[in-house]
């Protein structure tokens, strides 16, 4: 006892504290991880919830409970991390949602509109968490504040008028049976009329869930489940018999033909009322359990449907994207390392002393590498996000922008499912919002002007997102004034961008906003309708690889163009030399690669020229645009066409040396921007190999050659 | 001697002449990492290097790791004074010539060669090819002297170590971090 009191009274070491302090600071980032989780699914359900308001739709009732449930574990979060003015706002909403999800809210009601504002003040609370601060005292203050509201709210709204379910005949053990929630959806459902019925079916004990689960998505696909009950009637031996409640649109007949579960009885008990009256007064005692007509489908072999599994929602973890990026790094090592087992196969192979173990350690090489590359594909599969994600924060900053503006603006999403790496994802966002904001600042015209212009009061964004083989394509189109060359072409040589006898095309003259330097002044961006910062949205996504393009038509709007890869983390690259030097290209640029010998190249105006299928093709040797030196220029050379975008290239090289995994790296050092080096990847031998950025280099040729 | 003393005493040092003030910080930033002895006296300690044959130093809490000379992968189009890139365990690090950035004749490539790897600001790293690094030297602050530098306007200050003199390089001006 003695003992155990010392123990417990001993002043903890400072090891101790370190480790409390360390535990705890990891505790609250877990915290933060998982309230963020369930504060993105709240806000994404509440617009939806709000769409459905401005449609004058029937709300969907696993939307509002999924938002009921968000709320609950939020508070259930809150508790247990002592957030105490998150929890109590929590359980406030919670409060108000379960109202609603069992009728005793309106969906007009004050107290629903003031879900979003709590939802956002929970957001800010959970900025302050995750800054450190924890609640702040303005936290607490604006909680009770809003919690005041509430109770307001609550106080002045007028209960909607409940109905008695004793009007209605069902069997009362079925009735006892229900809970607040689901007795208040089979309020709702004969108040829409809605045809009601028990569904009675048998399931063998070691598979029910499924069964069960898969007759209750067959239901889902017409109708509503309103309860699951077990049911009473006696089941056969090693069989469980459940009842199923239901709610539907189509009449039982038709129900009983869709359900494939053998062993299956459907019993109506309210047939659907035509009307689809409000007022449940005048469909009472109608037809209410009158006809029970039982459609039997004992002993139907029918193969079980592919139905949507209901269970994987409770599948999925969050797990923190750095832990994703530590397996990411693990994974591009061990294929640096088995690139260097590759060379040593090649060394041994080639040495006939060593071939046999060569072909042995060959043999292993290629099944390490099959399954790494399993391996590699199972970690970025994990990593992949859909764009919905960055959609809804572009929703809620158009939502401010408009109020906050004034303007009118629609935005459009389409491609929400592409799915990107989740780290380009979070690099994105910036460059997007940016371009976004833009848009709304400057290319949307104020509803007068496009009036004026014939077009109408509402400006439109739109945003697109797709899939290109292994890159994906996002554009951000307005329907604005476009942009005006004539004042680009201004600033550009007042800021001496440009020379004034470069005489540029039109898509050239656009790209100069890309340019570091243009558009820095105020006045720029009123004029060129486009703000500062482009330049910053290029390198944000040379950084990651990709490449930006933009069109415009004056007057009509203007469309950004961008290119990124799926992921950044592994990237497939051929590596050539040229001289002394090896260099890495990345493959998702190069189109094709082939031999060309001295005689293959022509000249025109000074240029040289490769006819590749009979289309001429501007030649650059890459010694040339590297400023090093070429082993020799009267030899056999070989072609890399690289693309990026419409752009084509054909790129001059000494050798091609092999394609491999590389994982590219930034440079460190004082050197901060090295022209036309996207960065350096580490192979199997240890050397570090400078990887060509294709976009820079195809950008300046193309500079150079509309200037000559 | 508390810290604050010693900053005043530092610039009492550099205050008298104007073109003191722009390096008055770099050099108290490495004041302030430079901790007290038991003694209560004020030391440096300070990475000797030689570069063709002359002796210099540099902060040692400036100092991340010093590594053997390896294949160095050239970077085109990039200025003299920048001998190439190496990978050091999954960082791709750039590798200055420290001769050739200071303007001073390099020395004969033999191997005593070292690529020391520097911290910047923030997390910026760099690596220097010096001659060779002979050992660490604790000065006491007060024996460091105020230097013009000859031509070298990245030594300002230098110190005594036997009948020899030591030139302190300004590492923030060697390498640009602070712009020039």
């Amino acid at each position: 006892m003695a003992v155990r009191r010392t123990k417990k009274n001993r002043a903890p070491t400072r090891a101790e504290k370190a480790k409390a302090a360390a535990s705890k600071k990891k505790d609250l980032r877990a915290f933060v991880s998982e309230a963020e989780g369930i504060l993105e699914s709240l806000l994404e359900d509440l617009s939806v919830l709000q769409d459905q308001g401005s449609l004058d739709s029937p709300f969907d009732p696993d939307l509002v409970n999924r938002i009921f449930r968000s709320a609950h574990s939020l508070k259930g979060l809150a508790g247990m991390f002592e957030m105490e003015a998150m929890g109590r706002l929590a359980h406030h909403l919670e409060d108000i949602l379960d109202g609603f999800r069992l009728g005793r809210v309106n969906a007009d009601s004050p107290v629903i509109k003031l879900l979003d504002g709590g939802v956002a003040l929970l957001v800010s609370i959970l900025s302050h968490v995750e800054a450190g601060e924890g609640e702040t005292d303005e936290d607490i203050v604006a909680t009770n504040g809003f919690i005041q509201q509430i109770e307001e709210a609550v106080a002045a709204s007028i209960p909607p008028p409940s109905d008695d379910l004793d009007a209605f005949d069902i069997d009362p053990t079925v009735l006892r049976a229900l809970t607040e929630y689901e007795e208040h959806r089979l309020h709702e459902n004969i108040r829409k009329g809605r045809e009601i019925a028990l569904v009675d079916s048998n399931f063998d004990m070691a598979s029910f869930e499924d069964g069960l689960s898969d007759l209750s998505a067959a239901v889902r696909e017409v109708g509503e489940v309103i309860s699951t009950l077990p049911s009473q009637g006696a089941a056969p031996e090693s069989q469980i018999r459940f009842s199923l409640l239901v709610a539907m649109d189509i009449n039982v007949e038709r129900l009983g033909e869709r359900l494939e579960q053998p062993d299956t009885e459907i019993r109506l008990i309210r047939a659907a009322q035509s009307g689809k009256s409000d007022s449940s007064e005048s469909v009472a005692g109608d037809s209410l359990g009158l006809s029970e007509e039982v459609i039997k489908q004992s002993g139907k072999t029918a193969e079980p449907r592919q139905f949507e599994s209901l269970r994987s929602i409770g599948d999925t973890i969050r797990v923190d994207v750095r832990k994703l990026d530590e397996l990411m790094n693990l994974v591009g090592e061990l294929v640096i390392q088995r690139n260097a087992i590759g060379d040593i196969v090649g060394k041994l192979s080639s040495d006939p002393a060593t071939a046999r173990t060569g072909a042995g350690l060959g043999k292993i090489h290629f099944a390490l590498k099959r399954k790494l590359k399993e391996l590699q594909a199972g970690v970025l599969d994990v990593r992949m996000v859909p764009m919905r994600q960055i959609f809804e924060r572009l929703s809620r900053v158009v939502r401010r922008l408009r109020r906050d503006l004034g303007k009118d603006v629609e935005l459009e999403f389409s491609g929400s499912e592409t799915e990107l790496d989740k780290l380009i994802v979070e690099n994105l966002v910036d460059p997007l919002v940016h371009l976004v904001r833009n848009s709304f600042d400057h290319a949307i015209e104020t509803p007068a002007q496009r009036v004026a212009a014939g077009k109408p009061t509402a400006g439109k964004i739109c945003i697109r997102a797709m899939q290109r083989g292994n890159h994906v394509v996002i554009e951000v189109e307005d329907d604005g004034r476009g942009m005006d060359t004539e004042a680009i072409l201004a600033t550009a040589r007042e800021q001496g961008l440009i020379v004034d006898s470069e005489d540029l095309s039109r898509r050239d003259l656009l790209n100069l906003v890309f340019e570091p330097g243009f558009s820095t002044r105020d006045e720029v961006s009123s004029t060129s309708g486009r703000g500062v910062g482009m330049d910053v949205v290029r390198s944000n996504l040379s950084s990651m690889g990709g490449s930006v393009e933009l069109s415009s038509t004056a007057g009509r709007g203007t469309t950004v163009t961008m290119r990124l890869p799926i992921t950044l983390a592994i990237m497939q690259a051929l590596i050539v030399s040229v001289g002394d030097e090896r260099y890495a290209i990345p493959i998702a640029s190069v189109l094709e690669t082939l031999v060309v010998e001295p005689g293959d190249i022509g000249r025109s105006e000074g240029q040289e020229l490769l006819n590749l299928r009979g289309e001429p093709l501007l030649v650059k040797r890459l010694a040339e645009e590297l400023e090093v030196e070429s082993a020799s220029r009267d030899n056999r050379q070989f072609a890399v066409v690289v693309g990026v975008g419409e752009r084509r290239l054909c790129l001059l090289v000494d050798r091609l040396l092999g394609q491999q995994d590389a994982v590219i790296k930034p440079i460190k050092g004082p050197l901060q921007d090295i022209p036309g080096i996207a960065g350096a990847a580490e192979l199997g031998d240890q050397n570090a190999i400078l990887v060509i950025d294709v976009s820079a280099i195809t950008a300046e040729v193309s500079r150079r050659q509309d200037a000559a | 001697m508390s810290e604050s003393n010693t900053l005043d005493s530092h610039s009492n040092v550099t205050a008298p002449t104007p073109d003191w003030l722009g390096m008055a910080r770099s050099a108290s930033a490495a004041l302030n990492v430079s901790a007290a002895d038991d003694c209560g006296e004020l030391l440096r300690e300070l990475l000797v290097i030689g570069l063709a044959g002359n002796p210099y130093a540099i902060a040692v809490e400036r100092v991340r790791e010093i590594v053997r000379v390896r294949p160095l992968t050239r970077i085109p189009r990039s200025p003299d004074w920048l001998l190439g890139v190496v990978a050091l365990r999954g960082e791709v690090v750039e590798v200055v010539d420290l001769c050739s950035r200071l303007g001073i004749e390099a020395g004969e490539d033999n191997r005593s060669r070292r690529i020391i790897v520097l911290h910047g600001d923030g997390n910026r790293v760099t690596g220097v090819m010096v001659d060779s690094v002979s050992d660490v030297y604790r000065v006491n602050e007060d024996d460091i002297l105020p230097s013009d530098g000859f031509d070298l306007s990245a030594v300002v200050e230098m110190c005594r170590r036997g009948n020899q003199f030591i030139s302190i390089l300004d590492l923030d001006r060697v390498l640009g971090f602070v712009d020039d």
